[in-house]
């Protein structure tokens, strides 16, 4: 695979450049579906690659209109049938919040040095100038309101798939204890997808369009009509990187109100984790073939790695520097600091979850090692941790990096 | 064609539009500019009001309201008798409005404060400024004095932003507007323009502006200079009952007739035939007369009432009737507040205080936005007892079946109670959006 992106590479290098850009996405678009060797990935996956990578569906300025096809399970005799689930619903009612109790009157100023966004080592001057980037002071704060408000967007994008998500899964699901408890994470999530349209409203005054990537995603669970499948994607995958991505956010933001909102989402994505952990444990070990598990367990490492290798961020290349060849850029983005802290965070709830629901059988174990995972194998799990371990552990590095 | 093959068509329609603009090296944009969706969540005054004396530079005049304190930064002379404001906060905060309202501007003239609703013209986008455009009205007192003595560095205070006759602009919109305007009634038809043009790359904008002569048209060289710059998205059409010789527009009072006609030759334009015109929304914004002309013309040209929005510059302000009450209740009054049924509070209206003003004084939680009677945000429901009201405001007959009043311009006459319904969120509600 690395041979055919270097070829690529080169290749697309010897182009004018405003055709530049249009071949090197198509061949990063070829890549991702090759890099689908096995079949049922190609379909699991590809039908949503051309429609968010080539045909840029979530980028044509009309709402997206997404058929989903699972099956709503009903239950006439409401029984009581999964304690755990029980415990994360009462556990729920009782930590819901209001959008409108967090500090709104915090004055933001994205341009202000002394309450960054996010402070200037996320980014790293030096990697910046590394790859030949040279920003005035005043054009580096602007650049990171760009990136701040970039990652937030994706946010927001991503809550709306979750919101949605969550409602089908709510459906989906056959224990009713599940289904009780779903509806509370239907709840979170309308208001993750309020405080967060706020901010950006309010504070960034600007909102990035979805990257094709996160529209993959979210287009291929909508349509998947299995459910464990939708809760694999969403609970597991999507609930860990978005805990990732606000984990690190939330540890390297100075802007008071920021920090204290991701605090708050943070508490609610625990519990959202925690219980696709709960679900899918017992789903995987007892009702799957080996064949049906296999298949799982391929789709989630090749979805791991799309997460951790292609969120570039190709939104702010073209805002800042469409010059750039992309293929300079994807090294750039690769070295910046905050972004493999993300990657780090991500990670470390990730495999440890893979691993309590059982998709790190030895089969799959070499190929994650080859992938340099093989350091969070031991890490807790969601269901052994609470959102306060997670949040003191966040708090802990924070004041650690600064000492 | 049925339903889902037309939507299929359609999405067929723009993934090739998206392929061709990327093989053309035409890109989506990688952002779009946010502006705030509603009054409430642009941090207007809607719930509590701070407690009086709390706002910098609010007069006692102003009483408990939540008057922020405007610094007029430029002047400009747009016509012999139409004045451009542009304010600023002299802190240096932002000024969000959706494209359409308008501020509530307290004018002090002769020991007296008038408050006047005044439309923002300006583009939402830039919040570093806002501004209000105001047309001398013949014996007016608002309107003259700040014509004839407002200046640079002076301060206004002013309410809001309310009012209802909005556009969200959206950039995932692609909308037709029909934008129909006479005289001053352009200010918040420019902000409208202004702003969708900016932020909607989809849609297109007809606008119809009438005036007396050539020299009343306000705003004439932006406006023009827009249609330039987005030919084939700005269709502008300036319409003069007293034309110059040789002028190339449209002629005539914009009434029925008129009206019509300049609706018909819209037809013939190139982007605006009439199954495209089947789509669109009107926003109609000028004297009372042309407001009537206009909806009767819209009548006969098949466009439903639903599709109409209307914006009445001749609504209330105080017109003596404050003085009447006065006169008929000289003591105190006692109000009982209940909220939804339940009884919460309890307060007195002095004689020359209005409900909202002395219920906010009270500190009670009571929502507003105009303070003039023309959003319909502090409506309260009177379960007992008599008011008199400033007419003509913007309750609806409905609403007045239903016992509703409007507390920032109702005033007493006996001992009351009311209800204050159930408790609003203030984040998203949007105190103006409750409006007509
Ligand atoms: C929602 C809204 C938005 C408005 N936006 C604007 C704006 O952007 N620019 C602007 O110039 N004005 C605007 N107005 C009108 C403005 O609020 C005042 O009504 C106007 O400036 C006259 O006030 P005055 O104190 O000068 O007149 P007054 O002293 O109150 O009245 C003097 C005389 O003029 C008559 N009169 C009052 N208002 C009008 C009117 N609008 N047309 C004709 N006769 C009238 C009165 O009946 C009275 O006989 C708006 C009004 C509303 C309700
Ligand atoms: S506050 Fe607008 S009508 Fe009373
Ligand atoms: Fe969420
Ligand atoms: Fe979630």
């Amino acid at each position: 695979m690395l041979g055919t992106r270097w070829d690529a590479d080169r290749l697309v290098n010897l182009l004018p450049g405003r055709v530049r850009v249009q071949v090197d996405e198509f061949f990063e678009a070829l890549a991702l579906l090759a890099e689908l060797r096995d079949p049922r990935l190609l379909y699991a996956l590809g039908p949503a690659g051309v429609r968010g990578m080539l045909l840029k569906r979530g980028k044509q300025g009309a709402p997206t209109r997404i058929r989903a096809s699972h099956k709503a399970h009903f239950n006439w005799e409401y029984p009581a049938d999964q304690p755990e689930m029980a415990e994360l619903y009462a556990r729920a009612k009782q930590g819901q919040w209001r959008a409108e109790d967090l500090p709104w009157s915090t004055d933001v100023d994205p341009l202000n040095p002394e309450v960054p966004l996010i402070p200037s080592s996320f980014l790293g001057p030096d990697v910046l100038r590394e790859h030949g980037v040279r920003l005035s002071a005043a054009e580096e704060l602007k650049f990171r309101h760009s990136v701040t408000a970039w990652m937030l967007s994706q946010f927001l994008h991503g809550e709306q798939g979750a919101l949605f998500a969550a409602a089908q899964v709510t459906e989906a699901v056959q224990f009713f204890d599940g289904k009780l408890y779903g509806a509370t994470q239907v709840m979170d999530e309308g208001r993750h997808v309020e405080v967060f349209s706020r901010y950006l409203d309010e504070k960034l005054g600007r909102l990035y369009q979805i990257n094709d990537n996160l529209y993959v995603l979210i287009d291929s669970l909508m349509t998947d009509s299995r459910w464990d499948m939708k809760f694999l994607g969403m609970q597991i995958m999507i609930e860990g990187l978005a805990l990732g991505a606000f984990g690190t956010l939330y540890r390297q933001t100075r802007e008071p109100l920021l920090k204290q909102l991701l605090r708050m989402v943070i508490q609610d994505e625990a519990r959202h984790v925690h219980y696709g952990v709960v679900a899918l444990r017992d789903h995987i070990r007892d009702e799957l073939s080996a064949r049906e598990r296999a298949e799982r367990e391929d789709w989630a490492y090749e979805v791991a790695l799309l997460m951790r290798n292609r969120f570039m961020a190709y939104e702010i290349h073209e805002e800042w520097f469409p010059a750039m060849p992309r293929a300079r850029w994807r090294r750039l983005v690769g070295a910046i600091p905050g972004m493999n802290e993300f990657r780090q965070v991500m990670f470390s709830r990730l495999v440890p979850n893979l691993r309590e629901i059982g998709l790190l059988t030895p089969r799959v174990l070499p190929r994650y090692e080859r992938a340099g995972l093989t350091r969070f194998f031991g890490g807790a799990s969601a269901n052994q941790m609470t959102a306060e371990s997670m949040l003191e552990g966040l708090d802990r590095q924070t004041i650690e990096d600064a000492a | 064609m049925p339903e889902p093959l037309r939507e299929r068509v359609e999405q067929l329609g723009r993934d090739l539009e998206m392929l061709v603009n990327l093989w053309r090296g035409r890109r989506p944009p990688p952002f779009r500019t946010r502006v705030a969706s509603g009054a409430g969540r642009g941090g207007v005054a809607a719930g509590p009001g701070p407690s009086p004396g709390d706002e910098p530079g609010a007069g006692p005049r102003a009483g408990a309201l939540a008057t922020r304190a405007l610094e007029i930064v430029a002047l400009t002379r747009e016509t012999d008798d139409a004045v451009t404001l542009t304010l600023a906060d002299p802190d240096g905060g932002e000024l969000r409005f959706v494209p359409g309202q308008f501020f509530t501007v307290l004018v002090d003239v002769g020991g007296e404060t008038l408050r006047r609703a005044y439309s923002l013209s300006s583009s939402a986008l830039e919040r570093e400024r806002a501004s209000v455009t105001i047309k001398r009205v013949s014996g007016g007192r608002a309107s003259n004095h700040l014509n004839d003595h407002a200046a640079v560095g002076q301060r206004l205070l002013v309410l809001g932003p309310s009012g209802a006759f909005t556009v969200a602009p959206s950039p995932a919109a692609r909308r037709v507007l029909v934008l129909i305007a006479g005289g001053s009634g352009i200010t918040p038809i420019a902000a409208i323009v202004r702003t969708v043009l900016a932020v909607e790359t989809s849609s297109k904008i007809a606008l119809i502006y009438g005036n007396r002569g050539a020299a009343d048209i306000i705003f004439r060289a932006q406006l023009d200079a827009l249609a330039r710059e987005h030919e084939g998205r700005l269709e502008l059409r300036h319409v003069l009952s007293d034309p110059p010789a040789g002028w190339a527009g449209g002629v005539g009072l914009l009434d029925r007739e008129t009206c019509l006609h300049e609706l018909a030759r819209l037809e013939t334009r190139p982007g605006f035939d009439p199954e495209t015109l089947d789509d669109a929304e009107y926003f109609v914004c000028g004297p009372e007369p042309m407001m009537e002309a206009v909806r009767d013309a819209l009548r006969e040209f098949g466009v439903p009432r639903a599709r109409v929005h209307e914006e009445r510059f001749s609504q209330p302000h105080l017109r003596g009737q404050g003085a009447r009450a006065r006169a008929r209740a000289p003591r105190p009054q006692g109000v009982q507040v209940r909220r939804a049924g339940l009884p919460v509070a309890g307060f007195e209206v002095a004689p020359e205080q209005t409900l909202l003003e002395a219920g906010l004084t009270a500190g009670l939680p009571l929502s507003y936005s105009c303070a003039m009677g023309g959003c319909g945000a502090c409506k309260v429901r009177l379960v007992e007892g008599e008011v008199e009201m400033e007419e003509p405001n913007c309750l609806t007959d409905e609403e007045r079946a239903r016992g509703e009043v409007l507390a920032c311009v109702c005033r007493p006459l006996a001992g009351l109670v009311i209800d204050i319904g159930p408790r609003r969120a203030p984040g998203l509600g949007g105190a103006a959006r409750g409006g007509r």
